[in-house]
């Protein structure tokens, strides 16, 4: 892990209502690569991201971002460093493509100062690298799921930052268009030198296409490493309660999970444990 | 059903007619002049002629006492069936705009075509009335993101203000015929003739049942439509006739005392605490304790600022909107 | 979309500008100066549009219609347009901020607290100075906005749909505790707090042009400045954070300004409905453009509909005067709904 992390996090807690999602997190980013947090679904991976980009406040421990904590920057500092893409993002009525990029600027922009030959650059060069060019003046509610989300995908990169968070930027797409979105943000990461966390639900393309995993369960890290090192069978019945084999992929060498039934559960116990 | 909770469920309902008995000699000995329980008891099972009082309770007073007794039956009832079909919490005939309809409905029926005939008052009503909640619902199902119960209440909302802004207009431009009016626009039992409430009188017993007899339907419906068509519920047929009900228990309700808001949100909260979430039983107990609160709800307009009266739908919304309020942080 | 990028200062100064949207503020201009004309000439004593011209540069044909024109009709018609912009711009805010195109002022409870203390200083304390009207208007719609903002947030989320359907529960028990004081107060007072609680532009006069006006300077540059933040906010919360917003701060001080905006309308005119409704969405009909133009635009819309709304009212059926707010609603709801169902046609192709 390179020295100097651009985003870790220490002694981390977070509360959401009564309930702590996120408990006591020590985790550094590392510079340059893909970091996947996967886990079960209510492991508090969202919620670690959104405390990560200071949307949620932690209860204990802080986040430091580029060496300082990052309640020490003013917010629209925050966001010149460091852009977030939620889960499931609605863009109001009407609005086209070339708006919502646009809209990434912001951070860099003043009252009077709203639309520079450098804003310009970026907002281009942002729907480029995501191929939108051809749907520039198109309204984002028309177009399919796979495009709007790159639509998102290139507003985060018009605020250029050298850090990107996004939260199962992969959800509701086709197996298709998640595997070509991946590809490209493996290849922002890669060209451009940036830094990329991502939340993931989908295991084998976090092995596919992540640099590094981060395994939660119940608020705490279980595992961290390059895939190989983390998806094992018995790190994914610790984590995920599943029953899998794991193999090398032919082409790559990344490992690959292979979810096996549990066929040695009878009948009755499974209708007893879906009710 | 189990035993015990029949029982249960019996004692209950004998208990809730009481109270209604009591809560309407109570609504009639109050007055101007007040007269004792037992004076007003014997004016309604033996009547003399000659004896001041009883002329009084029997002429004056008893016939408010049943409006109340009635508008709050309906009202409640409707609001039952709404918020059970619609499976929206806050579904009551004010919020989602029959009211509106209704009221408007007979204010134009009455001014622009003259038809001063207490008879079609219920007619017109039960007209308006099924317009209000169509418009309010097409417009709701346009907007964004469908018909929610947000952009429902925001529907009825808008075509309330609307309606009522026809109404002042009307009102304004002919002032003389629409004073007899102006009373009865914001919800009062006052002023009312026995001749409009026996014209009524069939609605409210027409709604009334066909409220009984789907309540099993609706108890299905209120789990959710797919799931009440499995269990072999024709969800279609009853909805129509809910809303049929619905319909006629808001106009009957509206002919005789105006718009009463937030009776019908109020009562079947109150009702599904005590007894669940069987309609058959909601049902019946929403058209008693309901009948109960208007009666008591209209003795309150005419005594806390006596001799001034209020009227009975301000306080009815006094009273139901920070319930609506409490709802909305609760439920949503 | 068409637009030009304005530059200067050594690219200090730096905006783009949207042809169509330039376009059709400046129709939107011309329009209402044509309705002011018009609502000028108009009414038990006519003037010819040259007359009504002259007697505004000072170069009046008769004693008469100096005063018909600036003691009445000017004043009135100046009244009018501001308020119609105000609101416009509240519902727009308030249409922004909670995510909702169907939030109005007049639907979540924000006039009708400006309207129950305006109504309660009638009744209760007729003889209160003229000038505490819109000062005290604005506190309670401000009171009433921040218990609906209270009683709606929670740790749940979801606090932009609690606060409107809080409005619409509060604005329904303020209306009923308002038409109790009208019950129980004087004849006399209460049919007049009655008349100004139809919204009507009638008998107003330079003291609302004057204090409107210092309201406009105050509010009209915060919303400039906000225009920024509205335009980061309309994509919720988590983004609006992650484009470097202060989403509580600038949400609350944009709710501050709506109410202002409204309030101090509701305290001129009384409660006009709709217009914050219809306003924000037929500007947005007319031409696509950012935020800040879409509010300059709003404002021009909502000014110009009231301004036709109050000359629809006093012409239409004249002796008898229709108040604003009746007009404003009866022309809001079905143009609203014909908005949303063509919104709706479009997206379904």
């Amino acid at each position: 892990m390179t020295p100097d992390s651009p985003l870790t996090a220490s002694g981390l807690s977070v509360d959401y209502g009564d309930a702590t999602i996120v408990k006591n997190i020590d985790l550094k980013i590392a510079a340059g690569q893909i970091t996947a947090l996967v886990g079960p679904n209510g492991c508090g991976k969202s919620t670690l991201l959104k405390a990560f980009a200071r949307i949620l406040r932690p209860k204990t421990g802080h986040v430091t971002l580029q060496g300082q904590p990052i309640t020490s920057y003013a917010t629209r500092d925050v966001a010149t460093r460091l852009a977030i893409l939620p889960q499931g993002p609605v863009a109001p009525e009407g609005l086209t493509v070339t708006e919502l990029v646009a809209q990434g600027r912001f951070p860099h922009q003043t009252l009077f100062r709203q639309w520079s030959p450098g804003d310009r650059a970026a907002v281009e060069r942002a729907m480029d690298m995501t191929d939108l060019a051809e749907f520039a003046d198109r309204p984002v509610h028309s177009l399919s799921g796979g495009q709007r989300q790159r639509c998102w995908l290139a507003m985060v990169l018009a605020q250029d930052t050298p850090l990107l968070l996004l939260d199962e930027p992969t959800t509701f797409l086709d197996l298709k268009v998640q595997v070509d979105l991946m590809a490209l943000l493996s290849r922002i990461v890669h060209e451009d030198g940036r830094t990329m966390v991502l939340v993931l639900h989908e295991l084998n393309l976090a092995a596919a296409f992540a640099d590094r995993i981060v395994m939660m369960r119940e608020g705490e890290i279980v595992a961290e490493g390059t895939g190989a090192e983390v998806i094992c069978p018995d790190q994914l019945r610790a984590v995920f309660d599943l029953r899998a084999d794991v193999i090398a992929d032919p082409e790559t060498g990344r490992p690959v999970c292979l979810p096996r039934t549990p066929d040695h559960v009878p009948m009755h116990a499974l209708a007893a444990a879906a009710e | 059903m189990n035993a015990t909770r029949t029982i249960f469920a019996a004692t209950g309902f004998w208990l809730c007619l009481g109270g209604v008995v009591l809560a309407f000699l109570w609504h009639i000995s109050v007055g101007a002049k007040a007269i004792p329980l037992g004076v007003v008891w014997q004016a309604i099972t033996a009547p003399q002629d000659g004896v001041f009082d009883h002329v009084v309770v029997r002429d004056l007073r008893m016939p408010r006492a049943i409006f109340a007794i009635s508008v709050g039956a309906a009202l409640s009832v409707a609001g039952a069936l709404m918020q059970g079909v619609t499976r929206n919490p806050l579904a009551e005939p004010g919020i989602l705009g029959l009211m509106a309809g209704a009221t408007f409905a007979v204010i134009i029926g009455i001014g622009w075509f003259g038809l001063a005939g207490s008879a079609y008052v219920p007619l017109f009503a039960a007209i308006g009335a099924l317009i209000g909640a169509v418009l309010v619902w097409t417009i709701a199902s346009a907007a964004p993101g469908g018909a929610t119960p947000l952009t429902l209440i925001l529907s009825g909302a808008a075509v309330g203000g609307f309606l009522y802004a026809i109404e002042s207009a009307a009102i304004l431009l002919n002032e003389d015929t629409f004073r007899n009016f102006r009373v009865w626009l914001s919800g009062s039992l006052t002023g009312r003739d026995m001749q409009t409430y026996l014209w009524a009188l069939p609605w409210f017993i027409a709604g009334l049942i066909a409220a009984l007899v789907i309540a099993r339907q609706v108890t299905a419906l209120a789990m959710g439509e797919e799931t009440a068509a499995g269990l072999g519920v024709d969800t279609f047929r009853i909805k129509v006739i809910a809303l049929g009900a619905v319909v006629v228990l808001t106009a009957a309700a509206v002919s005789v005392a105006g718009p009463l808001g937030f009776v019908g949100l109020v009562i079947p909260h109150v009702v599904r605490l005590f007894v669940g979430s069987d309609y058959r039983l909601i049902v019946p107990f929403s058209a008693i304790v309901g009948a109960g609160y208007v009666t008591v709800v209209d003795i309150a307009a005419r005594v806390v600022l006596a001799p001034v009266e209020i009227s009975t739908g301000i306080v009815t919304t006094m009273l139901g909107a920070p319930m609506f309020i409490w709802l909305v942080r609760a439920k949503l | 979309m068409s637009m030009t990028t304005l530059e200067g200062f050594g690219g200090r100064l730096a905006l783009r500008v949207p042809y169509r949207a330039v376009l059709v503020s400046v129709g939107l201009t011309v329009a209402i100066i044509g309705v002011l004309t018009w609502s000028l000439m108009t009414g038990s004593y006519p003037l010819d549009g040259a007359q009504v011209w002259a007697t505004l540069l000072g170069d009046a044909p008769s004693d008469t219609a100096t005063t018909v024109v600036w003691e009445f009709r000017f004043p009135r018609t100046l009244v009018a347009f501001i308020v119609g912009a105000f609101l416009a711009l509240s519902g727009a805010a308030l249409q922004y901020v909670t995510r909702n195109p169907l939030a109005d002022p007049s639907l979540v409870g924000v006039s009708q607290g400006a309207a129950l203390v305006v109504v309660a200083v009638t009744i209760l304390a007729p003889g209160m100075g003229y000038y505490m009207r819109p000062i005290l208007a604005f506190g309670g719609s401000l009171v009433v906005a921040a218990l609906i903002l209270l009683a709606s947030s929670s740790r749940r989320g979801g606090e932009t749909l609690r606060f409107i359907l809080m409005g619409i529960g509060v604005a329904a028990l303020i209306s009923s505790v308002t038409s109790a004081l009208l019950t129980y107060g004087d004849i006399d007072r209460a049919m007049s707090a009655l008349g100004w609680l139809a919204g009507s532009v009638h008998s107003v006069g330079w003291d609302e042009v004057r204090w409107l006006t210092v309201t406009a300077i105050f509010v009209v540059p915060a919303f400039m400045a906000a225009a920024r933040p509205l335009s980061a906010i309309r994509f919720g919360e988590d983004v609006a954070t992650g484009l470097g917003i202060r989403v509580r701060m600038a949400r609350w001080g944009l709710i501050i300004l709506a109410v202002a905006l409204a309030a101090t309308a509701v305290a001129a005119v009384g409660p006009l409905g709709f217009v914050g409704l219809v306003a924000p969405h037929l500007a947005r009909r007319l031409a696509h453009s950012g935020v800040g133009m879409h509010l300059v635009l709003t404002g021009l819309t909502g000014a110009l509909l009231v301004g036709l709304a109050d000359f629809a009212g006093r012409a239409a059926f004249a002796p008898v005067q229709i108040p604003a707010g009746l007009v404003t609603a009866m022309i809001g709801v079905p143009v609203f709904v014909a908005l949303i169902l063509r919104t709706q046609a479009r997206s379904q192709l």
